[in-house]
């Protein structure tokens, strides 16, 4: 492994990363189903995955939708057999053939994990990096129709567990100057593009794309830079550049640089390692065309997301090339190479941040979960950031992912799982339930929250479109753009229906009992959805509306233009399905 | 200290048999294959940290702690399978963090380093006094 592998096709490249080009994909809703991580981590057995799923059967819960049970990480031999993955012979004796087919005979669909880089999470070294086309063939031959790939110990990033120095195949190196036909181009003089760059003491510095794992930065808006100088040409001609740099092997400075004129990528590789982050060198010269007129010079690195879209888009079509089966592609990299910019090319989802739990159960201990925290170990950290990200998912794109379900862990009440369900049925996030569903009885609180018909039909009403956020009580002009962290307040989310209906959850967010009893109109709502809406005019022209409480199922009819919550509990919702009465 | 080296000292303190724990131990589920597999590598801190979580668990039957004390360890979210091994660890003051700053605290767990024999050792007599109903590590406890 002496660095990422070419990229020669350009649909890979940041360029081309709203285009939808790589794959034939099938448009489905939210996948919904079972996971073992957070009921079980790495204790998850065939005895439990069989009584999860006798557990579906017996709730009911795959007639709601629900679906797909998922073995996640701990479910392996820690070492290949002859070269191929092996189940781990205590947890699951019989294999993963045999539990699919106990899967598949009961209605059900299978799901397995894996990572791209060379290990899984759990430190087992049977992670898919140069297995790609043997492990898809097994997993094939395992009839899996679901799959969850993980992001630890990859090469070419500063993932968990890999190299923290990879971080020099993420970042540009720190750049003073250029120089193209001898003269030289200052960096303090040139564009920085997007929001992750800057000028210090000189010399650009951090040309690449944030980290996004952390809740710190928003999604929105373009999440790496680029430093640019125009360069006017009197004619088409090829000449060099030199490029005056420093480089490094930390998050903000590394060795890998790409160099392109427009969209034509003229250098894109490491550069020789320099002293340390601020002792510039100059490099060798590098062959470039210039067009007559004005020309833009991009000094860059976008592999960043670049290997890591190549990584995944090598599994799918190693999956698709093994053979015909329908399997929904969960990408797993935490949000750290900002998914929600190329995720729809390869996936059918895409992890937001990193974990909702680090304190998953096992067989008789429940986990723990949290309502509110500094990380993303929280319902609200996760809510924060996919609550902004509508318009990144959709049918035939994919779906933002802020993770699996923790209702029923411990820290957690029933008020807190309630919103937390109506919240991932908004905004259109897969539905792993992660609980021991041994638990649940049809009809007590648990059953009543994750059967809830209602809030389920939501995230999988056919028109696929995530709820956005149309007003907040936090001061803020865009509340459908910027990222609020500060959990002292109350949403407003709409979600347009196919048939004309529209979905509003209003959300308390704090800890707190809320009298703001905030009010939305249908023209606040029908701006803030817009195109979106089916049955726009219906819903603006409509005398009234009928109005359905989808927790209590009260029904009234009301000639009111404008919709409110009343006093909304600590941690507590309100979701109404509105129908425009002609 | 190897992990079968760990392991067995494990067994030997807490009297339990050695022959046969690693079958026994991943049935009971406080070891993993790759316990028995790598055993002859040198223990590193996130296993101590894993096996010795895991055996609080399934063998002296003690729940978990609250983790948020814990996020003062600045690379405790490195490891999203170790993470919660790690913070009931160290908030139970069964192993201890590094401050690896001159001045000031900049805690460190270092989930992949290694320690030498005798930390080892006292990793599993720290365990073996902790009792239902301890409470966290003074030094470590919540703030």
């Amino acid at each position: 492994m002496n660095g990422p592998a070419p990229i020669n096709d350009r649909r890979l490249r940041f360029d081309s990363f709203a285009e939808d080009n790589l794959f034939t994909k099938k448009p489905r809703l939210p996948a919904m189903g079972w996971n073992s991580w957070n009921a079980f981590g790495s204790g998850n057995t065939e005895e439990l995955t069989k009584a999860m799923v006798l557990k579906l059967k017996e709730l009911e819960l795959d007639k709601l939708g629900f679906k797909y049970v998922v073995l996640d990480d701990g479910c392996y031999h820690p070492e290949r057999v002859n070269g191929h993955l092996q189940a781990d012979n205590i947890k699951f004796p019989s294999g993963f053939k045999a539990m699919a087919d106990f899967v598949h005979e009961n209605g059900l669909k299978f799901g397995m994990y894996n990572d791209i880089g060379t290990r899984l999470c759990s430190g087992a070294g049977v992670g898919i990096y140069g297995f790609e086309k043997t492990d898809c063939e097994d997993y094939i031959k395992w009839d899996i129709d679901f799959i969850k790939v993980d992001n630890c110990y990859y090469m070419w990033d500063n993932a968990t567990f890999a190299d923290p120095e990879n971080a020099k195949y993420s970042y540009a190196p720190n750049i003073k100057r250029i120089e193209v036909d001898g003269i030289t181009y200052d960096a303090e003089d040139a564009e920085i593009t997007g929001t992750r760059a800057e000028i210090i003491d000189g010399y650009a510095t951090y040309i690449g794309t944030f980290d996004g794992t952390a809740p710190d930065h928003s999604p929105v808006g373009l999440r790496s830079s680029e430093l640019v100088f125009q360069i006017r040409s009197d004619e088409d001609k090829k000449t060099d550049i030199k490029i005056t740099y420093a480089s490094g092997a930390s998050e903000g400075v590394g060795q890998w640089l790409q160099v392109a004129v427009g969209e034509n990528i003229f250098y894109d590789a490491l550069l020789a390692p320099t002293e340390s982050p601020e002792a510039f060198t100059i490099s060798p010269a590098i062959p470039i065309d210039l067009s007559k007129g004005i020309n833009k010079i991009r000094i860059m690195n976008h592999r960043r997301q670049e290997n890591t879209l190549h990584s995944y888009a090598e599994i799918r079509h190693e999956l698709e090339n093994a053979g015909d089966r329908d399997i929904v592609f969960s990408i797993c990299e935490w949000g750290k190479t900002q998914p929600q910019n190329w995720g729809h090319k390869a996936g059918d989802s895409w992890r937001i941040l990193n974990d909702i739990t680090f304190q998953v159960g096992s067989d008789g201990d429940h986990g723990t979960a949290a309502w509110e925290g500094d990380y993303t170990t929280a319902i609200t950290s996760q809510y924060n950031k996919a609550v902004i990200m509508d318009e990144f998912a959709g049918l035939g794109k994919g779906w933002n992912d802020p993770d699996m379900l923790v209702i029923g862990m411990d820290g957690i009440d029933e008020t807190m799982c309630r919103s937390h369900m109506a919240m991932w049925c908004m905004l259109n996030s897969p539905l792993m339930l992660g609980l021991d569903l041994r638990r649940v009885t049809k009809g007590d609180s648990l059953y009543n929250i994750i059967a809830n018909k209602d809030l389920i039909a939501l995230n999988q009403d056919a028109l696929g479109v995530q709820a956005k956020r149309i007003f907040t009580t936090y001061n803020c002009a865009e509340p459908d753009k910027e990222y609020i962290r500060d959990n002292n307040r109350i949403d407003i989310l709409a979600k347009p229906l196919a048939n004309g209906d529209i979905a509003l959850g209003f959300f308390n967010l704090s800890k707190e009992r809320k009298a703001d009893d905030p009010a939305v109109s249908v023209e606040t709502i029908l701006n803030a959805t817009g195109a979106k809406t089916a049955g726009k005019e219906l819903f603006a022209n409509a005398k009234e509306y009928r109005i359905k409480d989808l927790f209590t199922q009260e029904e009234y009819t009301s000639g009111s233009r404008e919709f409110k919550a009343g006093i909304l509990e600590a941690c507590d919702c309100k979701v109404i399905r509105i129908t425009p009465l002609s | 200290m190897t992990t079968d080296d760990f392991i067995k000292e494990l067994c030997s303190k807490a009297g339990i048999e050695y022959a046969g724990v690693y079958t026994r131990g991943r049935k009971e589920g406080w070891l993993e294959a790759e316990d028995e597999l790598l055993k002859a590598q040198t223990i590193t801190r996130k296993n101590v940290a894993r096996i010795c979580h895991m055996y609080l668990l399934k063998v002296m039957g003690i729940s978990d702690l609250d983790i948020s004390g814990a996020s003062k360890l600045k690379d405790l979210y490195d490891c999203r399978v170790c993470a919660n091994h790690i913070a009931q660890v160290y908030l139970r003051g069964i192993m201890d963090a590094k401050n690896i700053m001159r001045d000031g605290e900049f805690l460190w767990f270092d989930l992949n380093g290694e320690d030498d024999d005798e930390a080892d050792r006292e990793a599993i007599r720290r365990l073996l006094l902790i009792h239902v109903g301890d409470h966290v590590h003074q030094d470590m406890s919540g703030s």
